[in-house]
């Protein structure tokens, strides 16, 4: 039988992007906040978005800061978030070689900032994550390729990647599991965001009852039916005279509430390295309404994973009149309730979690 | 995203009928000059002519034509860029409506209809400053 898993919290700086945007705190004080709030010890971070000049410039005094601030302050870094821009030149894709010393630049900067993870995204084809998996090797860092909607566990471009990492046999290798991919409602609070839009009652309605029949379905396990329910989204907002909101139906309702069942997650259990705990917004009752927070920390405790959750809250992209921070603590407060449910517990202490993540890992950062 | 905050309130300048306002990123991340795929600045409904915009970030100043190659400048979520075009602006006591459409390619999102572009537009109305 599997021991209980003991998830290490944390969270991505990515939940703060309005206030950071905003100007309200530089990476020094968001990274201070986070402390402060008790919201660590796990800090995942996005290059492109927190790191001036990152992958080129970033520079050993920025390093050293980076190291001192974070061992100052208790925190524990998880994840470094990287990008694959693969459509970064406008003529055409990034070629193979091109590709491999992209990732490269941005895996030596997680290794130098101490990060153990490095977040990639689901272009990067089984081909492409066996090329990565010497870089992986050289500088220590562990590859979590994230599997978010409108992808899952079982989609077959996740299988065909862990049928590989199978082959290869390398705890560098594993998955980022995103709980975007698992959500079980359109999020109110971004009903009210359109609602404020001046969007009708009975839209919305449709728009629910019309996501509410994906998850009826089950998650697209190609493209065209993925592109096919994009267009129900459009159609549905032209039917009812807002085909301004028609795109931003679609995108949100298939790019980010994922309607996968929670036991696609376990086709990649023993691969998952890291989870993005994607959430939207805490409810009256203090719960989260559309994504089943409870009964994901549950499945991770019973499956035995002891990486980090970093907390994500996506709402920020709509929701402008409530306080992240305190949206943040609500989310993780579920967290840990759910954890002591599930007869184990969150680890908040920075020095447990360092034991634990080096454990769960396969091996120390080198940076 | 963060439409709402492209334009920076209060920047409109004007010197000889060529004018600037800053602009903010409406995405979470840095993005490279390659990927800032283009731009509209329209005051008070009359649009400055295309081949007259340049864009100034980073202290460099570029035609949109020099971006499509330049993937070693990137607009990083903090900074302002600045948008100018020939559009003359009288009458520094008056309000006038500011207009900015942005073109954005997403280089790591790539579609069955070839890499994501977003376009995204603000609208503020501001007084203008005679530099």
């Amino acid at each position: 039988m599997t021991s209980l898993g003991t998830p290490i919290q944390g969270v991505t700086l990515y939940s703060f992007t309005r206030a950071f945007h905003a100007r309200q705190y530089d990476l020094d004080g968001l990274i201070r906040k986070v402390a402060a709030e008790g919201f660590g010890p796990g800090l995942e971070v996005i290059g492109f978005s927190s790191l001036r000049g990152f992958p080129d410039r970033v520079d050993d005094t920025f390093v050293g800061k980076f190291r001192d601030l974070v061992a100052e302050v208790g925190l524990v870094p998880t994840s470094l978030a990287v990008n694959v821009d693969t459509g970064i030149r406008r003529d055409r894709l990034m070629n193979h070689d091109e590709l491999v010393e992209y990732m490269r630049k941005q895996i030596e900067v997680a290794a130098r900032l101490g990060f153990p993870i490095a977040r990639v995204q689901i272009s990067l084809t089984p081909d492409a994550m066996e090329s990565l998996l010497p870089v992986a090797e050289k500088y220590g860092v562990t590859l979590a390729l994230e599997v978010h909607a409108d992808q899952h566990g079982a989609h077959e471009r996740v299988l065909a990647l862990r049928d590989r990492y199978e082959k290869l046999d390398s705890p560098l290798l594993g998955f980022t599991a995103d709980w975007g991919a698992t959500v079980t409602g359109f999020a109110p609070s971004l009903l009210e965001a359109y609602r404020r839009r001046g969007a009708s009652e009975e839209l919305l309605r449709q728009v629910v009852e019309l996501w509410n029949g994906f998850y009826a379905e089950g998650p697209p396990n190609t493209q065209k039916v993925h592109g096919e329910r994009f267009g129900a989204f459009i159609g549905l907002a032209a039917r009812n005279g807002r085909p301004d909101l028609g795109i931003d139906f679609g995108i949100n309702g298939t790019g980010l509430f994922g309607p996968a069942p929670l036991d696609t997650w376990l086709e990649i259990m023993p691969w998952v390295r890291h989870v993005h705990g994607k959430f939207f917004g805490i409810d009256e009752n203090g719960e989260e309404p559309s994504v089943p927070v409870r009964d994901l920390v549950r499945q991770l405790v019973e499956n035995g994973y002891s990486g980090a959750i970093s907390s994500e809250y996506e709402g920020w992209h709509w929701n402008n009149w409530q306080d992240p921070f305190e949206i943040i603590r609500g989310e993780q407060a579920i967290q840990r309730s759910a954890a002591a449910d599930a007869g184990s517990a969150m680890i908040t202490d920075a020095a447990e979690a360092r034991r634990i993540l080096n454990n769960h890992l396969a091996q120390p950062v080198r940076g | 995203m963060i439409a709402d905050r492209i334009i920076e309130q209060g920047t409109l300048t004007t010197e000889g009928g060529r004018t600037a306002v800053e602009v903010r990123i409406p995405w979470y991340r840095a993005l490279p000059g390659s990927c800032i795929a283009g731009a509209a600045l329209t005051v008070d409904g009359v649009a400055a002519p295309e081949d007259t915009l340049r864009w100034t970030m980073n202290n460099r100043t570029f035609r949109f034509e020099e971006l499509v190659d330049e993937t070693g400048e990137w607009w990083f979520p903090l900074d302002s860029a600045v948008l100018s075009g020939d559009v003359p602006v009288q009458d520094d006591q008056a309000e006038h409506e500011v207009r900015v459409d942005l073109k954005l390619y997403i280089p790591y999102i790539i579609t069955d209809h070839g890499v994501l572009h977003i376009e995204e537009h603000d609208t503020k109305t501001m007084k203008v400053a005679q530099r």
